[in-house]
């Protein structure tokens, strides 16, 4: 287990290594200058310059890198030339907001995708099947924003149920919070459940066809104790690695639906420190996204060793 | 445990629906005490000298004052200047400060300051120091009498002191003014939260008439569609709204829409050194391909004015050039074949992608010139790459962009000397005489026949086919009372108020 700890945390070293040059490196090489975009269309090539110093960017690449490589390992990100605030404190500022929609809208689609998936799986070409297929083809196609659009023009502005955009934290209390969330989430739900559908679905037949389905059959147990016990648990292993995938692109942003809603959440932010060159903010939030994918793919990991013995013993057996 | 886990997340959702209906059901009402309204991009931080954004000045404006003010219809007005003198030979201006004016945190602002925040704006890390270079000296001559000397003359000296940029800083709340903006103003600063909202109060120790709504609240909302929806539920009171979406809003009494001409102009910038656009007749025949009519009709849905040259309708020394290079596309056909392009031309067209207008533009203007004969490669590419390619490298055939003026013609025109290295420029040199005429001759009527000398050379030698005068265009709620569009990046909020 010990060995294992280690080979994972190595490996999450090097990836965050090897991301963190690429971010900077290619912040550094596309077109724009940050100076530039600061100063305005007016800015004499002389004031450039001493912007340039004054933020250290007429230093050569490497130098401005371990700069900022130092900070990293003492856990520091810098600040945001761009807001002036530390980035970790940006950071910390959004991260409620994504996570409250990437939480939501996941378990919104994994219940929904469960649920549908079995039932289509057990009764293969019934009307409920039939009625996933449609449900997997509306949600892959369907763009997000349109979605989103509908929803705020009817949820929002005709009936008014929900606010049209914004975003209350708990503390201003819990039922507007969940109302601040609940459209982008269920926007957001829509657009994971196609893929996630289709892959219980097809999990799911694949584990009914199995022979120990034959032996539970025969031991008499009871039709649901049979598809939600054993076959769902067998068939978990590919629905939760899509899981894992699809909470970790939601957490690293959704920029149509965080605009469309006026969120202000981490996807935005990427796309303004791209937008404006913000190094810093860039790099930190780059960071802090790697590290929460790296950390889901291993919660995904333990999780499917507890569902599957299987590789439970496996990895005894290393 | 999974199942306890669903049945507790639904009945969550579903008291939030519960909860949603009852916050939406409560907004209707007598007049509130708080203003709302919507933006669509964040500041770049709220210290209004240590930036060049739009967006911070729109807010800033509200809480830092300069000497002197302008008002929407272009008239200047003493703000922290009680009045202001200028030396007979126009050298020297000479302020007098208004008595018992308090910055927000309580202390009296003496001339000190003010010598002060005009040392801070020159300073090295202000984008607007070029603009003041020309100010040689600054001296207190007694706590509220503050004069400026400059090293030459510079017949609109006036006009510097009311940006919003030339405000009045408090030395002590210095080194936070990005994050804590500390002024003058009708409004102080409550809080901002990036990419959320800004707050402000009014401040009850104001110098002038105070602020008639209580609070001020900033919304960023990023899509302009999410914007109207929140002004149509009542979310916030104003908001900048588009051309197709003004029809609606002009059908409901509840909402009234107030649209003005910016003080800017779109243009195609020609890049005079590309050989085939250096020929006159080129620049002309493009501009004789360009229908401006369809395009304001197409991209604005109507709110612009066509332009011949580069002064907005609005301005003072506009004079109207649209018949000189008037749509001709027969008249453009004949001058490319006299320049020797009757075969086609091929020309590049850059256009900077976060600006859909310009973008559409641009697609008009490639499908107008291809009825002509000339071939514009459409290149679409980012904001800071235009500034750096376009902008400040001048690597372009043509562009579309819109260039924002100040209050005096002087500086919006001076980029057409043949040697400001400007991008877009008339490096033949025909206007530069009457530009340095302009910045010696002391009377504005003459001043404005010069003005009005270089819109028409402009409107022949074409460094740029000139379009139009975009209008803004507002969707208030019906009982919004004052509101105002200015020829600078400012919004007062202090005169708006809600009908009774």
């Amino acid at each position: 287990m010990l060995n294992y700890i280690y080979k994972r945390t190595s490996h999450a070293l090097q990836v965050l290594f090897v991301v963190s040059v690429i971010t900077f490196a290619v912040l550094l090489w596309i077109p724009g200058d940050p100076a530039q975009l600061m100063l305005g269309a007016d800015a004499t090539p002389e004031r450039l310059q001493t912007l340039r110093t004054a933020l250290g960017l007429d230093r050569p690449w490497y130098v401005q890198y371990w700069e900022w490589l130092k900070g990293f390992v003492q856990l520091d990100l810098g600040k945001s030339y761009l807001f002036g605030q530390n980035v970790s404190t940006l950071i910390a500022q959004r991260l409620p907001v994504t996570m409250s929609i990437a939480v939501f809208s996941m378990l919104m689609a994994a219940v929904v995708a469960l649920v549908l998936g079995a039932l289509a799986a057990i009764k293969k070409n019934s009307t409920i099947d039939y009625f996933s297929t449609i449900v997997i083809q509306l949600a892959s196609s369907v763009p997000s924003f349109w979605i989103g659009m509908i929803f705020i023009v009817y949820f929002g502005i005709r009936w008014q149920w929900f606010p049209v955009a914004g975003y209350v934290p708990p503390q201003q209390g819990i039922g507007p919070y969940l109302a601040s969330i609940a459209l982008p989430s269920i926007v957001l739900a829509i657009g994971e459940v196609g893929m996630l559908l289709r892959t219980v679905r097809t999990a799911m037949l694949d584990a009914i066809n199995q022979d120990f389905m034959d032996m539970a059959r025969v031991k008499g147990l009871s039709g649901f104790t049979i598809y939600f016990k054993y076959a769902l648990r067998s068939a978990m292993i590919a629905p939760l690695n899509v899981m894992g995938l699809q909470f970790a692109k939601l957490i690293g942003g959704t920029v149509v639906v965080e605009s469309v809603f006026a969120l202000p959440g981490i996807g935005r932010l990427i796309l303004v420190a791209v937008e404006q060159r913000d190094v810093f903010l860039l790099q930190g939030l780059v960071m802090f996204v790697t590290t929460l994918v790296i950390l889901i793919a291993l919660l995904v990991d333990i999780a499917v060793m507890f569902i599957n013995p299987r590789i439970r013993v496996e990895m005894q057996g290393e | 445990m999974r199942k306890k886990l669903v049945a507790l997340v639904l009945i969550l959702m579903m008291l939030g629906t519960v909860a949603g209906c009852a916050k939406t059901g409560t907004q209707t009402g007598t007049a509130p005490d708080i203003l709302k309204v919507a933006y669509l991009a964040d500041p770049q931080g709220l210290d209004p000298q240590r930036t060049a954004a739009v967006a911070t000045f729109n807010i800033t404006g509200n809480i830092f004052e300069g000497l002197l003010a302008v008002t929407p219809d272009w008239e200047i007005t003493p703000r922290l200047a009680e009045s202001y003198t200028i030396s007979p030979d126009g050298m020297e201006i000479t302020f007098k400060l208004k008595k018992g004016v308090k910055f927000h945190n309580g202390r009296e602002m003496t001339a000190q300051d003010v010598k002060y925040s005009f040392e801070r704006l020159k300073g090295e890390d202000s984008p607007k120091a070029g603009d003041y270079k020309n100010i040689s000296k600054i001296e207190v001559v007694d706590d509220s009498t503050v004069k400026f000397t400059t090293a030459s003359l510079d017949v609109e000296l006036a006009k510097a002191f009311c940006y919003p940029w030339a405000v009045i800083v408090p030395a002590e709340a210095d080194a936070n003014l990005k994050t804590n903006p500390v002024g003058t103003g009708a409004y102080k600063f409550v809080e901002w939260i990036p990419q959320q909202q800004v707050m402000l109060t009014r401040f009850d120790e104001y110098h002038g008439e105070k602020a008639k709504i209580k609070d001020i609240g900033l919304v960023l909302i990023p899509d302009a569609t999410s914007q109207l929806a929140a002004l149509q539920v009542g979310d916030v009171h104003i908001t900048e709204v588009t051309g197709n979406q003004i029809k609606l809003l002009k059908e409901d009494p509840k909402f009234q829409v107030y649209t003005e001409a910016m003080n800017a102009t779109q243009l195609l910038a020609l890049n005079m050194e590309n050989k085939a656009l250096s020929d006159i007749r080129v620049r002309q025949a493009i501009a004789k391909a360009i229908n401006k009519d369809d395009i304001i009709n197409t991209v604005v849905w109507g709110y612009g004015d066509k332009v011949g040259s580069h002064l907005p309708v609005n301005y003072p020394d506009y004079v109207d050039t649209n018949n000189v290079m008037a749509y001709d596309p027969d008249g453009a056909k004949k001058l490319l074949a006299d320049a020797g392009y009757s075969q086609g031309l091929t020309l590049k067209l850059t256009l900077p992608k976060s600006y859909q207008i310009h973008v559409d533009t641009g697609q008009i203007i490639a499908d107008q010139l291809s009825k002509v004969g000339i071939t514009a490669d459409i290149e679409i590419i980012e904001w800071g790459q235009w500034l750096s390619d376009v902008y400040t490298a001048k690597k372009y055939d043509m562009t579309v962009v819109a260039l924002s003026g100040r209050l005096d013609s002087r500086y919006f025109l001076k980029r057409y000397r043949s040697d400001s290295k400007d991008f877009v420029s008339l490096i033949s040199g025909e206007v530069d005489q009457l530009l340095d005429e302009s910045g010696k001759e002391t009377d504005p009527a003459k001043r404005k026949e010069i003005f009005q000398q270089i819109q028409l050379i402009l409107a022949e030698k074409l460094p740029a086919a000139y379009i139009q005068t975009p209008h803004k265009l507002f969707g208030m709620a019906g009982n919004v009372e004052g509101f105002r569009i200015y020829p600078i990046d400012i919004y007062e909020y202090k005169d708006v108020s809600f009908k009774k």
